[in-house]
């Protein structure tokens, strides 16, 4: 897969971080701060917020998957049932106890499929939040002290993208397969495919965000700032920080649905998250070698996988354009 | 010019023995098989696996091990030799190195010449029905993982167990020269996978592109001087507008020829991709760090050549 | 050379059907219209044609002093004859192949004597007779480490100035004239050492022609190897195979062997050629051998094949039973299994019939109820198909009452374990349902278990081979006999003097000091039926000791095109023996 890095060029940050906009017309209207605008924009497109309710109906299914489970009559993601397969091991298809059927060894695809959506949005969201804390840090040294450091991170940044990013994932998730990598501080599983996304994916937040700081950094608030006495930390924390905030929502946004795919992809691969674990990649797997006779099994993850990570995406590129209206539809 | 060019060639030169010294204490360090096991296989006796651990330089210091290796790569261009395949690294990755580019080539061309048409029409005709339909579909399918398309298409259409049978199945691919037709046919289903994805990325970016651009004074003043709306989108819209596009292609590319495991994997493509998958799985450290090297070195040569052509096209870069 | 000794003619050692009770066993499937090795006619095919093979897997290793697989015996047996070989009926009596009669064991079982055959000549381009140099040499350079015979420690350790080997002359093995071979012992293990003559490393090598391929690291004989069966790899002048008879990953070619006296040979090779492709994917491979015609696979077909093969194709079917063993290894050293009440109660819990389920049913796999298994002698006397009437073994299906019985006696009252270690599970890519079964019968006895799916051969050499990794349960190893002796069956996987540190086969570190000393004593026995009485004894005690957990006594599938009359090999697995075979 690509890592679609076209769209996390940084655009044009538009209209966001100009402190003097409100003053002027203060007296005449109830003036609207950039970030009441943003999300004014973002709440006025049908699509992106359509996504939201989904996102938010599939987080709903993670946390309460058991009772969503027992209401719905199925049977737990891990139960085995060899009585429904045939003689020769081969699944039964769906039906109407068993709505998406069943896999090799007769556990329940719906079950899996609803529980499927814990692994998913932790990996994805977690990752994406720690690969972004990283990020941003570096970003925001970089762009600021510039010099060495920033020579240091772009070189450093230069060496680790030169690594196709599933190759390292896959020597990664290999490695730490068994006991976990780094005296058992990275566990198998969904750690180290955690620590895989956060290792491979700050460079990206890294740049934008450095991008962004090197232009900020010029204006006159900071310039304000520094005559005030304020020391590094404190413009980099107080004044840059918060003007990036809405960026990197949007970034790391995008970068979510990217990760889910990425975790499935390693777990097709075999490295990734472990059995018995539900993983809609780990499914999509396991079903490969009999999907000509088993379809279900191979397509119900895989549905799950597509509107999950098309809602993300729709949602993403809302909340871009919300940010650079500009280039809004 | 020339002075850019040096700069960044020599970086480049630089940084595959970091690479290598990166692939090396990753994959020695982190706990993957022991070489010399592996080789002698299940049954193997200690003295045996032993005599074998002298031969391949397990009993030496890591840092000597490393020096050995670079040595080898860089006076020698000797990649290493994989007692478990019986075959140097080096063959084992020419070898498989046709049908990676036979994969990445036609569908580079397929997704770019699609790509760039959907976004250019999208573009012009923003906010219509069918600007709306096409973005949709695009998005729709940057969602959908790769292998679960590929496995799709292959229950859809593949000729041993599809339920159309039109082309040939996963495992069907024979070199351009032993049997063409079979070559290029068992290509299509492979090519559309692995394009469509790509696609649906570069008419979404050339899309937006070509939007902002054509907003600009310039474009104005193309319309203003009576230039037919064609002329003034291809002939000065669409050049400034593709610039993150070549970027991207090229990035592309380079990835790509380090591997497509997914689509390789699903349509049984003895590409590099695979190579590298099936070494991973089995612990087999030389082909390892061969096909991770060659990955690498096709990501920098990219690199380079897509910021030789921006500095070409953009002045201003050269100084930066 | 030492003075000859009185003799001892052991016909029994070797020809066991002449000597009373053969431990056949009664056929294992119960299909009707599939085919075993034993239905099938070794005699009466017709002459000529050629055979394409579909194999999915490649050769390990076709140089016949290090071949060790079910795919490499497939050509190896067809292209080399070594001194005792198997008919494909039978894996319990080995026939005298390049030997002209049975192996002569000494009254003390410390020498071996063995005459062979005159008028067997290599093919091109050494063409010359073969003579008792040529095993010694074959045998010998199984010590040299570029070759690193897997087995030679194994089988002939006890060989005199076996410790300075280094594939040069041992003195142990003496060649008295041209046709005759001896063998000097350390210890009186005649018995095993004679039947290990069965393994390609006793087929001749020309030592003149080899020693120069014998000298590069590896060893490059197997690329250049010269023939004395009825084929032979394709070749050039000077002998090279390698990209001629052999492309690794793609192909593999078989051609009549030119200076093939088949006067000298009880093999009828009726077929002309067989060109064997490699790779491709096993449902596309397993349709076109069902649908087409003069094909076979030569390995084990898709699970979907075997059911359309046995549903449609049911007469070019062939499953052939006694192909081995899988079971649960359990760490008997350290952990919870140390306790043998828990080794019961898992081994009463778990449902052997879903275990099987996952690889295709009762028609490639019957529940093992315990560890010598069909086809090897002692099986019967160890308790056949049923095995031993023990509470934990009554039940294929599992049975938690018992279970639980066994958990109470191990110390937990509640009738599942409540300690606080976590088991370290590693299961291969092959057989993943087996392993997430075994994983999951352990979480319902209220273990706390961490499952790791890896590639088999990481599995073994890495996690389950390495005693120190100290991986508590293995659910997927298996074992397959070098030979038809109850002792290849049980002794290497479960002698404690086998234990090793790496590499090692004894998965389940057992090592029970009474059981090991049985074995010692039963590895010296000469006489079949001694031999099977004392290892069966020895199965039971394993049994009792519960040192594993089984669950697969295996059956082989293997398919044919419809007109091809295919004769399997029941002692490698039922694979297609090309020298049997032959076109309808």
């Amino acid at each position: 897969m690509s890592i679609g890095g076209g769209e996390l060029l940084p655009s044009p940050v538009g209209g966001l971080s100009s402190p003097d906009v409100t003053g002027e017309l203060a007296g005449e209207f109830a003036a609207r701060s950039p970030r009441q605008l943003f999300w004014r924009r973002f709440r006025r497109d049908r699509v992106a917020l359509a996504s939201l309710a989904f996102i938010a109906f599939i987080v709903f299914l993670a946390v309460a998957a058991p009772l969503v489970v027992k209401v719905l009559g199925l049977p737990g993601p891990n139960v085995e049932n060899p009585n429904l397969t045939n003689a020769f091991g081969s699944p039964l298809g769906p039906s109407l106890a068993h709505p998406f059927g069943v896999d090799q060894l007769g556990r329940d695809v719906m079950s899996r499929v609803i529980y499927g959506t814990r692994v998913s949005l932790i990996v994805g969201i977690v990752g994406t939040a720690i690969a972004s804390s990283i990020g941003v840090v570096i970003g925001v040294l970089a762009g600021y002290y510039r010099g060495w450091v920033d020579t240091l991170f772009s070189r450093l940044t230069d060496v680790v993208l030169s690594i196709p990013l599933l190759m390292l994932g896959l020597g990664l998730g290999a490695a730490c397969e068994v006991r976990g990598c780094f005296k058992g501080w990275v566990q198998p599983g969904i750690g180290s495919i955690i620590f895989i996304i956060a290792l491979a994916n700050w460079t990206y937040v890294a740049r934008i965000v450095r991008g962004l700081v090197l232009s900020l950094r010029e204006r006159e608030f900071v310039d304000a700032s520094r005559a005030l006495g304020a020391s590094n930390s404190r413009i980099m924390f107080r004044e840059l920080l918060p003007n990036l905030v809405a960026p990197i929502i949007v970034y790391s946004t995008l970068l979510i649905p990217l990760n889910i795919l990425f975790e499935a992809s390693l777990s097709f691969l075999g490295v990734g998250i472990r059995p018995p674990t539900a993983s809609w990649g780990q499914m999509i797997a396991q079903a490969t070698p009999i999907f000509n006779t088993a379809w279900w099994y191979m397509a119900f993850p895989g549905i799950a996988l597509l509107l999950t990570v098309l809602a993300f995406n729709l949602v993403g590129d809302g909340l871009q354009d919300a940010l650079n209206p500009r280039t809004a539809r | 010019m020339t002075r850019y060019i040096i700069r960044r060639l020599l970086w480049g030169a630089l940084m595959l023995p970091l690479v290598s010294a990166l692939t090396f204490v990753l994959f020695r360090i982190l706990p993957t098989g022991e070489p010399a096991r592996l080789r002698a296989g299940n049954k193997a006796s200690p003295t045996v696996i032993a005599e074998l651990r002298v031969d391949l330089g397990l009993n030496r210091s890591l840092i000597e091990q490393f020096w050995l290796y670079m040595k080898g790569i860089f006076l020698h261009f000797n990649l290493g030799f994989s007692y478990y395949s019986d075959a140097s690294v080096k063959s084992l990755i020419f070898d498989r190195l046709p049908p990676t580019i036979s994969l990445v080539a036609g569908a580079a061309l397929i997704w770019v010449v699609s790509g760039v048409a959907v976004g250019i029409i999208s573009a012009v005709r923003g906010r219509s029905k069918l600007d709306r339909a096409s973005m949709g579909t695009a998005l729709v399918l940057i969602s959908a993982p790769e292998y679960w398309l590929g496995l799709i298409a292959l229950y859809l259409f593949a000729a041993d167990i599809g339920q159309v049978k039109v082309f040939p199945g996963a495992g069907s691919y024979t070199g351009l020269t032993s049997d063409p037709w079979q070559w290029f046919t068992s290509l299509i289903l492979p090519w559309l996978v692995l394009a469509a994805t790509n696609a649906a990325i570069y008419a979404r970016l050339l899309r937006g592109s070509l939007i902002e651009v054509m907003g600009e004074d310039y474009i104005r003043t193309a319309r203003a001087k009576g230039l037919s709306e064609r002329r003034v989108i291809l002939r000065h819209g669409l050049r400034s507008a593709v610039n993150p596009v070549l970027t991207i292609l090229g990035l592309d590319i380079g990835v790509l020829l380090g591997g497509a495991v997914l689509v390789e994997t699903v349509f049984d493509i003895p590409g590099i991709g695979r190579l590298n998958y099936d070494a991973i799985t089995h612990s087999n450290f030389p082909i390892v760090q061969g096909t991770v090297l060659a990955a690498a070195l096709f990501i920098i040569v990219a690199n380079i050549l897509v910021d030789i052509a921006y500095a070409y096209l953009d002045p201003r870069v050269r100084f930066s | 050379m030492r003075p000859a000794l009185a003799l001892l003619v052991a016909a029994c050692a070797l020809l066991l059907g002449a000597c009373g009770s053969s431990s056949s066993g009664s056929s294992s499937v119960s299909a009707n219209g599939v085919q075993t090795p034993k239905t099938e006619a070794q005699t009466g095919g017709k002459r000529g044609g050629t055979l394409t093979v579909l194999n999915h897997e490649d050769f390990e290793n076709i140089d016949p002093g290090i071949a060790y697989f079910e795919t490499d015996y497939q050509a190896v047996y067809a292209t080399q004859r070594p001194l005792f070989s198997y008919r494909p009926n039978t894996f319990a009596e080995a026939s005298p192949d390049l030997a002209s009669g049975p192996a002569e064991i000494s009254s003390n079982a410390e020498t071996i004597t063995v005459h062979i055959r005159h008028g067997v000549h290599f093919s091109p381009p050494v063409n010359r007779e073969v003579t008792s140099a040529d095993v010694a040499y074959a045998i010998e350079r199984g010590a040299n480490p570029n070759v690193a015979n897997p087995y030679f420690e194994s089988y002939f350790s006890s060989l005199v100035g076996f410790k300075s080997a280094d594939g040069g002359p041992i003195a142990g093995i003496t060649t008295p004239d041209r046709y005759t071979i001896v063998f000097h012992l350390e210890k009186p293990d005649a018995a095993i050492v004679s039947e290990a003559l069965v393994l390609p490393l006793s087929a001749p090598v020309p030592e003149e022609y080899a020693k120069k391929f014998d000298s590069r690291k590896p060893s490059e004989y197997g690329e250049y190897q010269v023939a004395t069966g009825p084929y032979m790899f394709k070749n050039n002048s000077e002998g090279k195979v390698l990209g001629i008879g052999y492309q690794p990953g793609k192909s593999a070619t078989l051609v009549r062997n030119p200076n093939w006296n088949p006067a000298t040979d009880f093999r009828p090779a009726y077929l002309d050629q067989i060109n064997i492709n490699i790779g491709g994917d096993v449902n596309v491979i397993g349709r076109q051998v069902l649908e087409g015609s003069d094909m076979v696979q030569n390995d084990t077909p898709a699970k979907t094949i075997v059911q359309l093969a046995y549903e449609h194709f049911r007469s070019q079917l062939e499953v052939s039973p006694g192909a081995g063993t899988r079971y649960i290894a359990v760490n008997n050293k350290q952990g919870p299994f140390s306790n043998i009440n828990l080794r019961k109660a898992y081994w009463a819990a778990l449902d052997r019939v879903a275990m099987n389920k996952g690889a295709g049913g009762s028609l490639v796999a019957d529940v093992q109820t315990h560890f010598i298994y069909p086809e090897i002698p002692g099986f019967e006397a160890a308790g056949g198909y049923p095995g031993p009437k023990v509470d934990y073994n009554e039940h294929p299906e599992g049975d938690m009452a018992v279970a639980e019985k066994y958990m109470r006696l191990a110390g937990y009252p509640s009738g599942k374990y409540t300690g606080s270690q976590t088991l370290q599970v590693v299961g291969s890519t092959d057989h993943p349902e087996d392993a997430e079964i075994a994983n999951s019968t352990l979480r319902t006895l209220g273990f706390k278990t961490k499952l790791s799916i890896v590639d088999q051969s990481v599995m073994y050499a890495k996690y389950c081979g390495v005693p120190a990794e100290e991986i508590d349960v293995c659910p997927n190893v298996g074992w397959v006999a070098d030979f038809g002796d109850p002792q290849a069956v049980l002794d290497v996987p479960f002698n404690g003097k086998n234990i090793i540190p790496s590499g090692n086969n004894n998965w389940g570190q057992v090592n029970d000091p009474t059981i090991n000393a049985a074995m010692d004593k039963a590895e010296l026995i000469v006489g079949t039926q001694a031999r099977e009485k004392a290892w069966a004894a020895i199965d039971r005690e394993l049994v009792a000791d519960a040192a594993a957990v089984p669950y697969a006594f295996v059956k082989e599938p293997l398919i044919e095109s419809k007109d091809v009359a295919g004769v399997g090999d029941l002692w490698n697995g039922g694979s297609w023996d090309y020298s049997f075979t032959s076109l309808k």
